[in-house]
């Protein structure tokens, strides 16, 4: 008949989504899905799994308004047809898209249906993952709220570390669990994320003892991805112990990784994270050695931004160091750079570094007169409101303080 | 030109010896999330076409 020649056929065309999916292909599986979305079926089941698989490819994609809308499509359906499973599955996914989405609160909503349904349904892996979802949330929550403020880890609003305290018991709920179920891939993950909301939190030695456990395991699967984070995340909390030869030797584990696995943008944060660190133990050399390399990949993969921090970081070494011409050159490069990217706190920084520079060098300002007539839109904009900008920008405004801008008047 | 000044230069060195805080990106590597996944196989057994999904797998298998 006509109508199982159409359910045949739409269901051949998903079984082609679903097999190209799980290759890898997400933008072809998605073509298949809707293909056998436009031909149709009667079985309502076949398509909440259809809206399903195709709520997960966009998401893969990185399209979320179309993820959002087919998950939403599978949440209806599966309440329609009264099946509980597949709605605590489509609560789930809804909720991690609308998380990534910015949309905590729904979100929070979402994923505790998901928690809910599993529970009443006695399914304990669903369970387990319903909470490491909610502990997502949470995180998310917490480091959206934090990171539109100017504080450093561990001095944070209540809202935040409320959120953030949240996250942290939703994924030690999820560890008791996957332990008992034996899970150590969904004990990784926990670790893993349960570290991060302890470093926001300011708790740097649980931080650690996480993201360990987190290492131990990357090595047991033979997860190189994994270990690579685990590293970069140990090095990021040994920084804030104080402890900057640890957390350079987890850096170097972190570069050779990148390197092994070909991923220069990660590359390029394991040099700047090492150069950042050899200032700390003042070894400018070091510092500057990793800056450059940073620099070089930077301009390698257009990251302009990248670029003006790793020109900002030379400026700072080489002024350490006491090499002013070189100094000089990176922070004119520095301003250069903010100025194409339109950074106006940057484009400040630079300003007055270059103006620190030009003072110590003796340079004669009337050459420069530009420079000097915009000095009060810099001092305007220190004493006045300054603009509200991510946490490393918050920190150039910090140095820009400590550069008194009446001793450049002074000295002019 | 002036002469370069040394207590300038020390001063100016001084500031710029970064605060670790200036580490503190939002480089923290977060772990992947998990997305609950349906396929339409797992409905097969209920959907009354047996014949049918029976002729769907076994071509499959053949290419």
């Amino acid at each position: 008949s006509k109508a199982s020649r159409m359910e045949a056929s739409c269901l051949e065309l998903a079984l082609e989504g679903e097999r190209l999916c799980k290759a890898g292909d997400c933008r072809a599986g998605v073509s298949f899905f809707e293909a056998a979305v436009q031909v149709g079926t009667e079985d309502l089941k076949t398509l909440s799994a259809i809206y399903s698989q195709l709520g997960n490819a966009y998401f893969y994609l990185h399209e979320y308004a179309k993820a959002l809308e087919y998950h939403h499509h599978d949440l209806t359906l599966a309440r329609t047809i009264g099946d509980l499973l597949g709605e605590a599955k489509a609560s789930g996914n809804l909720g991690n898209t609308l998380k990534v989405l910015g949309n905590f609160e729904e979100a929070i909503v979402c994923c505790q249906r998901h928690l809910d349904i599993s529970r009443e349904l006695n399914d304990k892996v669903g369970e387990a993952r319903a909470l490491y979802n909610l502990g997502n949330v949470y995180h998310s929550k917490g480091k959206n709220v934090a990171s539109a403020g100017t504080h450093d880890p561990g001095e944070l609003p209540d809202d935040v570390k409320n959120a953030l305290q949240k996250a942290a018991n939703y994924y030690e709920e999820n560890l008791t669990i996957v332990t008992k179920l034996g899970d150590r891939a969904a004990q990784g993950r926990a670790f893993g994320n349960l570290g991060n909301t302890h470093y926001l939190l300011g708790n740097f030695r649980s931080a650690v003892l996480a993201h360990e456990q987190r290492l131990l395991i990357a090595k047991e699967f033979g997860d190189r991805s994994a270990e690579r984070r685990a590293y970069s995340n140990l090095g990021n909390a040994y920084i804030f112990l104080g402890e900057f030869e640890t957390a350079s030797e987890y850096y170097k584990r972190t570069l050779q990784l990148a390197r092994q696995l070909k991923d220069r943008a990660v590359e390029a944060q394991a040099c700047y994270s090492l150069g950042n660190t050899y200032t700390l133990l003042q070894d400018y050399e070091k510092a500057i050695d990793y800056h450059l390399k940073h620099l070089v990949i930077a301009q390698e993969l257009n990251d302009k931004i990248g670029e003006g921090r790793a020109c900002w970081s030379l400026g700072n070494a080489y002024t350490a160091l006491g090499n002013h011409d070189q100094a000089m050159h990176f922070a004119e490069r520095h301003l250069e750079i903010s100025r194409e990217v339109g950074d106006r706190s940057g484009e400040l920084t630079a300003r007055l570094n270059l103006s620190d520079l030009q003072m110590v060098l003796g340079l004669s300002y009337s050459t420069n007169n530009s420079m000097m007539s915009e000095s009060h839109v810099v001092d305007n904009s220190l004493n006045g409101t300054r603009p509200r900008v991510g946490r490393r920008h918050s920190m150039e405004n910090m140095e820009l303080m400590k550069l008194t801008p009446e001793k450049v008047q002074n000295w002019n | 030109s002036q002469p370069l000044s040394g207590r300038q230069a020390a001063e100016l060195q001084s500031k710029v010896v970064p605060s670790k805080q200036i580490l503190h990106s939002d480089n923290m590597e977060m772990e992947p999330e998990t997305m609950e996944t349906k396929s339409v196989t797992d409905y097969f057994s209920k959907l009354h076409m047996g014949s049918l999904v029976y002729s769907c797998t076994s071509k499959r298998k053949n290419k």
